[in-house]
């Protein structure tokens, strides 16, 4: 009855409710329309940053966005040039380092001027400086330099500064690397708007992206005389959700990706790979260590295993590296031999032998400690099934496709390992200040390339000596040697010294397992064919770290 | 004046709501593990004294009463506090991450509102079977796919993610509309002015929207409140920069005097959306009457 009074209103014209629905779809398509991007100038490279960076400042640049954002501003005195991993000069033509490493002299580039066009002297680099020393401010990147104790830093004349400290500081001129010159006014509350680098920061939209414009006054130029940099501008997008990240590449909008995911690298690679490149291992590596805490709420069996050295190495040897760098990195990581990745060309001590995976001496190493293996199960020589929690953080993809098979390979010699992926600062806190976990695994990021870097690390006063942290005297005799060995390649100038040094802390590491590396993870980069002069390597940023070389076709 | 004593009440309620609310979201983040700990704390180029300087600001937040009663003194003077993970004052990031959401929220409660209805209106004139079916299966469909895979499916297909809301939105708005309707359209008076054979414009104007409006009106409170939680996974998954995704970050940092801010904004969105339905529900009704 009504169905049929519907058509007949229907067909007589009055109202015709069928189309109805069509204007509403049509009101969303123009909705959805009025969604779509605005178009960009072709000299633009788009590139990502995962987060909004917490400073502008430079010298205040901690996490990856805010540093990220420094190196492609930032004029430096000297650049370790990302792909000889040497230093050379920038806005010094020279330096010299003398009295045993205490004093450095800078002979600076003339006529260099600021992206506002004021001139660049010694009295800009003096104020720098000074802020990055100074305590109050707490700068990260005057945090290594500060080692050196008090410091005399002066002008000898408009081209020339000194700086004297009271300690020697080996390899002090790679810290240069991080000091950003600012004009001397702003020194300390610089915003990376007026540089010395090749981009400065035009706009920052929070949560969407940062663009930086070219620097016209620039002083670097190309082999043919040309001014640098060829871009207009960098725009770095905010975007934490790799996913999105390959879309927008694909779609044309990303033009670099550094530290793909191998899942997505894999993706990128079978659609187009030419753009998808594996650089080989990287300075990011993959390891777990037992908690070794004396105050650790552990039950004493449990300490007792985690502190032998056999049991460490035996759980070392029982691990398939070559399994891990293939399921669970698709193949792009390489397995680890040590604390240095090979990638590290000079640092990386070749005299270590690879960790070969074989369970037979896995369980005669734990036989020498009194387990036994009963059946399926292994027991220590009380009687106390060996099991024990490996947490790791949750949502890496990687990292927990290697909690299960490390839990496959234990499971060989008898050992119940229980994986718990937490979320971030869950596990900061288990680690740092409750001790209340087994075994944990993460991956930390050696940036520096020199040994000093790993001083808050491997020193057993380090609050980052993971596996027993802020010891007041070293516990083990085996941590005492690299207590010394450290302080040794600290207090020397003599580079290959230093490297003989940093080898035995390496072989003595590898030794007793404190840490357990297991892969070195490949730099995995996506470059788009629009780049030209790209030129990826495995430190980071790994795509545009000779940015001012870098342009696009039209 | 008894109009006013509904509004003074709704709005005690708003208020009450929103700083027990607040102070929940204060505890529940002052009691979650890793509370105090930032991921500067495993930079390993930082100083044991670096390190330390960065947690300065951390020993007011850990009595929560304490700090709470802190955050509500300075809210009074237009202080929202400051963000540790953000490194920038909460007001600055709300002002520049409101606009987001609320296009989005927007969007989301339009779209969701304008698909709903153009399903349901024809299903409650039409009575045919099939458009039925198949618009209660779409709904049904769109119904038990979790926001974030909407958000992914757009994001797949290139559109924008905020559309995702408008699918979360819309099965509400379907299934509750096009059971009104059909039960209005069986009215008495209602097929009394079908058969005096009045267009069916007018019949819905005039006899079916006056029955259906006070409903509608609740469910478009409760349609904003739905949007509102929705934004969050949206945003998080297509890195929209609205307030979604920084209660996401918030969460992740234990960012206490971000969080609690967060708490009160959605706290008042949503008690408010609702006390708006409520007292608007009974004038409709009494015009319709």
């Amino acid at each position: 009855m009504k169905a049929s009074g519907h058509r007949v209103i229907g067909s007589s014209g009055e109202v015709n409710v069928s189309r109805f629905p069509i204007v509403i779809v049509l009101v969303a398509v123009g909705l959805l329309c009025s969604c779509s991007k605005k178009t960009q100038p072709t000299s633009e490279l788009h590139v990502t940053i995962k987060t909004d960076p917490k400073t502008l400042n430079p010298l205040m640049a901690e996490e990856d966005a805010s540093d990220r954002i420094r190196y492609l501003t930032g004029g430096v005195l000297i650049r370790v040039n990302r792909k000889e991993q040497e230093n050379q000069g920038e806005l010094a033509e020279s330096w010299n380092v003398d009295e045993g490493g205490r004093r450095i002299t800078f002979n600076l580039r003339p006529g260099v001027k600021f992206s506002d066009g004021s001139d660049f002297s010694a009295d800009d680099v003096v104020a720098t400086v000074k802020a990055a020393l100074d305590p109050s401010l707490h700068s990260p990147k005057g945090d290594p330099l500060r080692a050196g104790g008090k410091a005399d830093v002066r002008a000898l004349d408009r081209n020339s500064v000194v700086i004297k400290f009271e300690h020697p500081i080996a390899g002090i001129e790679r810290l240069f690397d991080e000091i950003a010159i600012s004009p001397a006014h702003m020194a300390g509350k610089a915003d990376s708007s007026v540089v010395l680098g090749p981009f400065s920061v035009a706009e920052q939209r929070a949560g969407e992206y940062v663009l930086l414009k070219r620097n016209p006054y620039y002083w670097k130029k190309d082999s043919a005389g040309h001014q640098l940099p060829y871009l207009d501008a960098i725009r770095m997008y905010v975007l934490s959700n790799r996913d999105t990240e390959l879309i927008r590449f694909r779609q044309g909008d990303i033009h670099l990706i550094d530290a793909l995911p191998p899942d997505l690298y894999e993706q990128l690679h079978s659609e187009d790979p030419g753009a998808a490149r594996d650089l080989g291992p990287s300075v990011e590596s993959e390891q777990f260590w037992f908690n070794e805490v004396a105050k650790a709420p552990l039950p004493p069996y449990k300490k007792a295993w985690f502190r032998s050295r056999n049991f460490r190495r035996a759980i070392s040897t029982a691990i398939n590296r070559a399994d891990l760098a293939r399921v669970a990195f698709r193949g792009h990581a390489t397995p680890s031999v040590g604390l240095v990745s090979p990638a590290n060309k000079f640092w990386f001590d070749r005299n270590l032998k690879s960790i070969p995976y074989d369970t037979g001496a896995a369980l005669d190493l734990l036989k020498q400690d009194g387990f036994t293996k009963t059946g399926a199960t292994l027991k220590d020589r009380n009687g106390n099934p060996v099991t024990f929690s490996l947490i790791t953080n949750a949502g890496n993809k990687p990292r927990e496709r290697m909690g299960s098979l490390i839990q496959q390979d234990l499971q060989q010699i008898g050992i119940t390992v229980n994986f718990v992926p937490l979320d971030f600062p869950s596990i900061a806190e288990r680690i740092m200040k409750t001790y209340d976990y087994d075994a944990c695994m993460l991956g930390l990021t050696n940036v520096d390339l020199d040994p000093n870097g790993q001083v808050n690390v491997w020193m057993s006063s380090a609050d980052l000596h993971q596996w027993n942290p802020a010891q007041k005297t070293p516990e083990t005799l085996w941590e005492e040697q690299i207590d010394k060995y450290l302080r040794a390649q600290a207090s020397t100038l003599d580079r290959k010294q230093r490297k003989a040094d940093f080898d035995k802390v390496q072989e003595i590491a590898a030794d007793e397992d404190p840490m357990l590396y297991l892969v070195d993870k490949n730099a995995l980069v996506a470059v788009s064919p629009k780049v030209k002069n790209a030129d990826p390597v495995v430190l980071t940023p790994q795509t545009y770290w000779n940015a001012e070389y870098l342009s696009l076709e039209k | 004046m008894r109009t006013l004593r509904i509004i003074g009440r709704h709005l005690l309620i708003i208020l009450i709501t929103a700083l027990v609310g607040g102070l929940l979201g204060a505890t529940l983040v002052r009691l979650a593990p890793g509370f105090g700990i930032q991921e500067s704390d495993l930079n390993a180029q930082l100083s044991t004294e670096a390190r330390r300087a960065l947690h300065q600001d951390d020993a007011g937040e850990r009595n929560v009463i304490s700090y709470y009663g802190h955050y509500l003194g300075s809210l009074i003077h237009g202080d929202l506090g400051y963000s540790r993970s953000m490194e920038r004052p909460v007001s600055e990031l709300f002002r520049d991450r409101l606009p987001e959401t609320v296009e989005s929220v927007a969007i989301g409660v339009a779209g969701g509102w304008l698909l709903g209805l153009a399903l349901a209106i024809p299903a409650s004139w039409k009575r045919a079977p099939v458009y039925s079916a198949g618009a209660t299966l779409i709904s049904g469909v769109v119904l038990c796919i979790p926001s974030a895979v909407l958000a992914l499916i757009f994001l797949v297909v290139g559109s924008p993610g905020k559309l995702a809301i408008a699918l979360v939105v819309f099965p509400k708005v379907f299934r509750f509309s096009r059971n009104l309707l059909v039960k209005t359209y069986t009215m008495p008076h209602v097929l009394t002015a079908r058969a005096r054979g009045l267009s069916s414009a007018r019949i819905f104007g005039w006899h079916v929207l006056p029955n259906i409006a006070a409903p509608m009106l609740a469910l478009a409170g409760v349609t904003v409140s739905i949007a509102f939680a929705a934004a969050i996974p949206v945003e998080v998954v297509c890195d929209s920069p609205g307030l979604g995704q920084l209660a996401w970050k918030a969460a992740l940092s234990r960012d206490v005097p971000l969080l609690v801010n967060l708490t009160l904004v959605i706290a008042i969105v949503t008690v408010a959306a609702n006390s708006f339905s409520e007292l608007l529900s009974p004038a409709a009704t009494r015009d319709v009457i």
